[in-house]
């Protein structure tokens, strides 16, 4: 029988590759407290979040990261449980008494639960859901919760999950069915993945409907002002305008992650697309990008790692849909010809391509549309040059602009400033400098 | 904020986060309130900053506008980094303690938040710059002692009742911790630059540090403040 310190050890090795960079879950005092008004709770889900240690490689560490159990029917053929002869299983008891620990010890934040399926995805569950009742309702753990799906679930256990965890995730892992069946073969996309996503989506909305209707006070017009903005809060192109900040359950919404460079011939575009579909479809709050490392000894173990800088590039460009608004198809226009993004910045591209027909921007009858797509000018930079234009205010001076937080190094060869454009030498090189500090994988 | 009574005229003479009224920086009242309690501080020097308009710290472009945002940075710094890395023990009779190392007088702050997330328990916390060691109470309350940390924490404990769910936690969590430290680590991501620069000086400081930074965050044994 493995000790606790063994199957963290093992348990935590084998979760590492997973990614949940967030802690932050702002639960509001507005709606009924989730796991009822006892006195005893313990714990808090900070809106920031908080981070209290860093690992070597200086990703934050917060969440109580292992897999539930290692053994696992399915046979992914980039999965670290390939290669780990140790198989070993927490209890219920073990998980939620040795998180406690930890919470009352200040190292980490919350519990971030994941697993291999063991026997069926539905018995799997069921034991990691024993764990979390039991944080939830013998400890009285008030904390941040993120619960990882496994892929066939059943929908009355996902229903379960989604009122007791603050974020749930779905791993898609590929961007299309077939590139899923390269790498795991056993999964079904549509239906083990897509599926359970949109029922996440479905449940959450339904059950914070129906949790509106039982709150004190509430009045018939707010619950239909509710609906009403639903549907009119999403953005032209079907994402959600606001976050899901405050929202009786699953405040921190549904993420997923990806494996980039894992299967052959998935270029940056179909991951974008895919996540660009999560963001109108499924109410995706993010995406997660790990890049491909090969384990020795799992069936692609002689495969390339893909870079660093390749994933550092998905986030930029996932940024720039999720965060400035911009389509799917301008990312597209820079992309390079075997469908991959160009090294560097992808904003720097966009904004070549974009001013090279109009000229360089006055921000003093620029338009936020223009505005959000110069470098070094992010949306709140925009919003308060907007403000001041309509108070206005004239920007004739570079200290103007670096007030209002733009970055001028980088904004002022796209700017009109006092009528004039400033440019250095340094503006006409490639945007790659900065491609320098990220490593390459070997 | 002050940009909303702003003369138009005016305007192109003011600073315009001021003008749209999301300044950086600190509002007069908040600087007036917190610089008390920063370990330099002076009465005068809350005489200059009743002088001097807000949009002048806002802008930080003055030696004493610099000094004062510096001050009031370095401030909640400690509180934040104090809430990061402060380890905590807890016994089984809801008492949680722990030791801090804070130079300004923030402990107040750290206090609280300990208290948001253990509501029921006694927070004693030992400041080891002052030697004093704080508590929380249920409500909310906060007192000072000058008594070591031990003394204290078993003086608490002694009318609390056993709690089971806290009984049910007491043994040692460190090694769990350093396990599941090390299996997060992921060789092929090493950056030891960005580690240094997540990782506080001071917090590379702390007494007792040898091999590895994880080590120096943990919570001392109250044996060792005997």
């Amino acid at each position: 029988m493995p000790s606790i310190l063994e199957k963290i050890r093992v348990l935590g090795e084998n979760s590492k590759y997973d990614i949940c960079a967030s802690t932050a879950s702002s639960r509001t005092d507005k709606y009924p407290k989730l796991f009822g008004n006892s006195k005893n709770w313990v714990g808090a889900a900070a809106s920031a979040g908080i981070c209290h240690s860093y690992t070597p490689d200086g990703r934050c560490m917060s969440l109580f990261k292992t897999l539930y159990t290692n053994k696992c029917i399915y046979n992914c053929k980039y999965c670290f449980s390939h290669t780990c002869k140790h198989k070993m299983s927490f209890t219920p008891e073990e998980y939620a008494r040795t998180f406690m620990k930890l919470y009352s010890m200040n190292v980490v934040e919350g519990v971030f639960i994941s697993s291999g399926v063991c026997g069926s995805a539905d018995e799997t569950t069921e034991e990691m859901l024993e764990a979390i009742r039991l944080l939830r309702f013998k400890y009285h753990f008030q904390g941040y919760v993120h619960f990882k799906c496994l892929p066939g679930v059943s929908q009355y256990l996902l229903r379960e999950a989604i009122t007791l965890s603050d974020r749930i995730s779905v791993n898609s892992e590929a961007s299309s069915k077939d590139f899923l069946s390269e790498i795991a073969e056993q999964k079904d996309f549509n239906n083990d993945i897509i599926l359970r996503q949109r029922w996440l989506k479905q449940i959450r909305v339904k059950h914070n409907l129906e949790a509106l209707k039982v709150i004190k006070d509430y009045k018939e017009d707010n619950q239909l002002k509710y609906q009403e903005m639903m549907i009119k809060d999403r953005r032209e192109d079907g994402y959600k305008k606001f976050r899901w900040d405050g929202a009786p359950i699953l405040n921190s919404g549904q993420t997923t992650q990806f494996v980039v460079g894992a299967a052959e011939g998935e270029t940056d575009f179909d991951l974008l697309k895919q996540i660009d579909w999560g963001y109108r479809n499924i109410d995706l709050r993010r995406g997660y990008f790990s890049s491909f490392i090969p384990i020795e000894g799992t069936p692609l173990a002689g495969q390339q790692a893909a870079s660093l800088s390749r994933e550092h590039r998905l986030y930029q460009s996932d940024w720039l849909l999720r965060i400035y608004h911009f389509k799917l198809k301008d990312l597209k226009d820079i992309l390079t010809d075997d469908g991959n993004l160009p090294k560097g910045d992808p904003k720097i591209y966009l904004a070549k391509q974009y001013f090279e027909g109009c000229g360089p921007l006055d921000p003093n009858n620029a338009s936020y549309k223009d505005l959000i797509r110069v470098p070094g000018i992010g949306p709140i930079s925009a919003k308060r040059i907007i403000n001041l234009q309509s108070k206005k205010f004239e920007f004739k001076r570079r200290e103007d602009l670096k007030a209002v937080g733009v970055v001028l190094k980088r904004a002022a060869p796209y700017l009109l400033i006092n009528g004039k454009n400033q440019r250095t030498l340094e503006n006409f090189t490639q945007p790659l400098q900065e491609e320098n500090s990220w490593r390459e994988i070997a | 904020m002050e940009g909303n009574c702003v003369n138009e005229n005016d305007l192109k003479k003011q600073d315009p986060l001021v003008v749209v009224g999301c300044a950086k920086g600190y509002t007069k009242e908040e600087l007036l309130s917190n610089l008390p309690r920063h370990c330099k501080f002076s009465p005068s020097l809350i005489k200059q900053v009743k002088l001097i308009p807000e949009a002048i710290f806002r802008n930080s472009g003055t030696p004493i506008a610099k000094k004062i945002n510096r001050m009031m940075h370095e401030m909640s710094t400690e509180a934040y980094r104090a809430i990061q890395f402060t380890r905590t023990e807890i016994n089984n009779r809801g008492v949680l303690f722990g030791v801090v190392m804070l130079k300004h007088r923030v402990v107040d702050r750290v206090l609280i938040y300990f208290h948001e997330r253990w509501p029921q328990c006694i927070i004693c916390l030992y400041n080891e710059q002052t030697r004093e060691t704080w508590i929380i109470d249920e409500k909310g309350a906060i007192r000072q002692y000058h008594q070591p940390l031990k003394k204290v924490v078993e003086n608490v404990s002694k009318n609390r009742q056993i709690v089971p769910y806290f009984e049910d936690i007491q043994f040692s969590g460190e090694q769990i911790f350093e396990t599941l430290y090390k299996s997060q680590f992921i060789a092929e991501r090493e950056n030891k630059q960005y580690f240094k620069k997540m990782i506080p000086d001071q917090c590379f400081k702390l007494p007792g540090m040898k091999n590895g930074v994880e080590r120096h965050f943990r919570n001392k044994k109250l044996n060792d403040f005997l």
